[in-house]
């Protein structure tokens, strides 16, 4: 009797699993022609961005500037990762340089051949930083990760290494 | 009954696997809240001219100052040319102030006390400018980057944390300069509101 019970729990856990993995919505988005590389953005604004994934694909959000040594370093990890899990994973670049470093920042997602839209931050600080967390301080670089749903699996500041950006991935896709 | 155990084992371990990939809350900072008293107040640290002071030391009659700011960080040298004028506030309201260097990390890298006091001699620091040894400080203080403002009153206690103001870039097109009416506000004994900002700025260069 408890034997049936415990298997019968397995199998609900396992189903469980199984559908949140099968249940992935595809919408590639890449640059076309007529989308820049890097397009001005307020906080509100990205929420919106941040919300027409809801339901289809994880977010990873990642704050970064030229300027910014830890931002480069992680960098590449995030390009590998976005083409890794294109399909389920959509990663959202926003360049919080200065306005007079605009050009530097968009020759620098060239180099690292980026090739969806990205976003610079406009505005003030204050409300682009609590648009994104209450607990972010401002500190760069900032990470917040998704799920399809739209819940928080992990937000950090500071740089990261490949390990820790997949890891989280993989908690946001499984929630 | 060994069928039964295996399965019950295999339950729990995947129950718990399960849990680790529940959602979790953003992860905050261990921040000083306001109206706490400033930590390590006895703890020393070496200015660039070579004098050796502690926070206690530093603190004016009505309060004290502290910037963790560095040389290496574009934000800091954004809001630059707002550092002495606002020392001059704070000592002409007789609040002490002092700048921290919490980058531990890449001393070699611009950051050394040589760094430091290359920086303070080419923009003129009219104010303290030490070296935060293993960013002891920084990190009792709860700081995050630089520049990272912390304001106490006459009891130590913290009255305003945050940002400069709201324009690193540009001193001419600040809408709102929260430290300077904290300080004004500190003094008077108005109230500070806010006394909570947030601006970017790079990230502490904590040690290994």
């Amino acid at each position: 009797m408890m034997g049936n019970s415990v298997v019968f729990k397995c199998i609900l856990v396992i189903g469980f699993v199984v559908s949140t993995n099968v249940a992935v919505g595809v919408a590639q988005t890449t640059t076309s022609d007529s989308d820049p590389l890097l397009q001005d953005i307020t906080g509100e604004e990205l929420q919106q961005v941040i919300n027409s994934y809801k339901g289809e694909k994880a977010v990873l959000i990642n704050v970064w500037a030229t300027w910014c040594a830890p931002c480069i370093d992680e960098f590449p990890y995030i390009v590998e990762l976005q083409r890794k899990y294109q399909d389920e994973v959509q990663v959202v670049f926003i360049s919080a340089d200065f306005p007079d470093s605009r050009d530097r920042a968009k020759d620098f997602l060239k180099e690292q051949e980026v090739d969806w839209t990205t976003y610079f931050k406009t505005g003030k600080d204050q409300p682009f930083i609590e648009a994104l967390s209450e607990n972010w301080s401002g500190a760069l670089p900032f990470t917040k990760i998704l799920s399809r749903d739209g819940q928080v699996v992990a937000s950090w500041e500071q740089g990261a290494e490949y390990e820790k950006f997949e890891n989280n991935i993989k908690k946001a896709l499984i929630n | 009954m060994n069928i039964n155990k295996t399965a019950h084992v295999f339950f729990i371990v995947l129950t718990i696997g399960l849990l680790a990939f529940f959602p979790i809350k953003d992860k905050s900072a261990d921040r000083l809240e306001i109206g706490e008293k400033a930590p390590l107040t006895d703890v020393e640290v070496t200015d660039v001219s070579g004098e050796v002071l502690t926070l206690e030391e530093v603190a004016g009659e009505n309060g004290l100052l502290v910037n963790f700011s560095c040389n290496t960080c574009p934000w800091v040298e954004a809001w630059e040319d707002r550092y002495n004028p606002i020392a001059e506030l704070a000592k002409n309201n007789n609040i002490g102030i002092i700048a921290l260097n919490p980058n531990a990390a890449i001393r070699d890298d611009g950051e050394s006390m040589e760094d430091m006091k290359e920086r303070a001699e080419s923009s003129n620091y009219q104010f303290y400018y030490a070296l935060d040894k293993q960013a002891r400080l920084a990190e009792a203080f709860g700081a995050t980057r630089t520049p990272d403002i912390f304001l106490f009153n006459s009891d130590m206690e913290l009255v305003y944390t945050g940002a400069i103001d709201d324009n690193a870039k540009s001193a001419e097109e600040v809408e709102q300069t929260f430290l300077k009416n904290a300080i004004e506000n500190l003094v008077a004994e108005n109230e500070i509101d806010p006394n909570t900002t947030k601006a970017l700025g790079c990230t502490i260069k904590w040690p290994e």
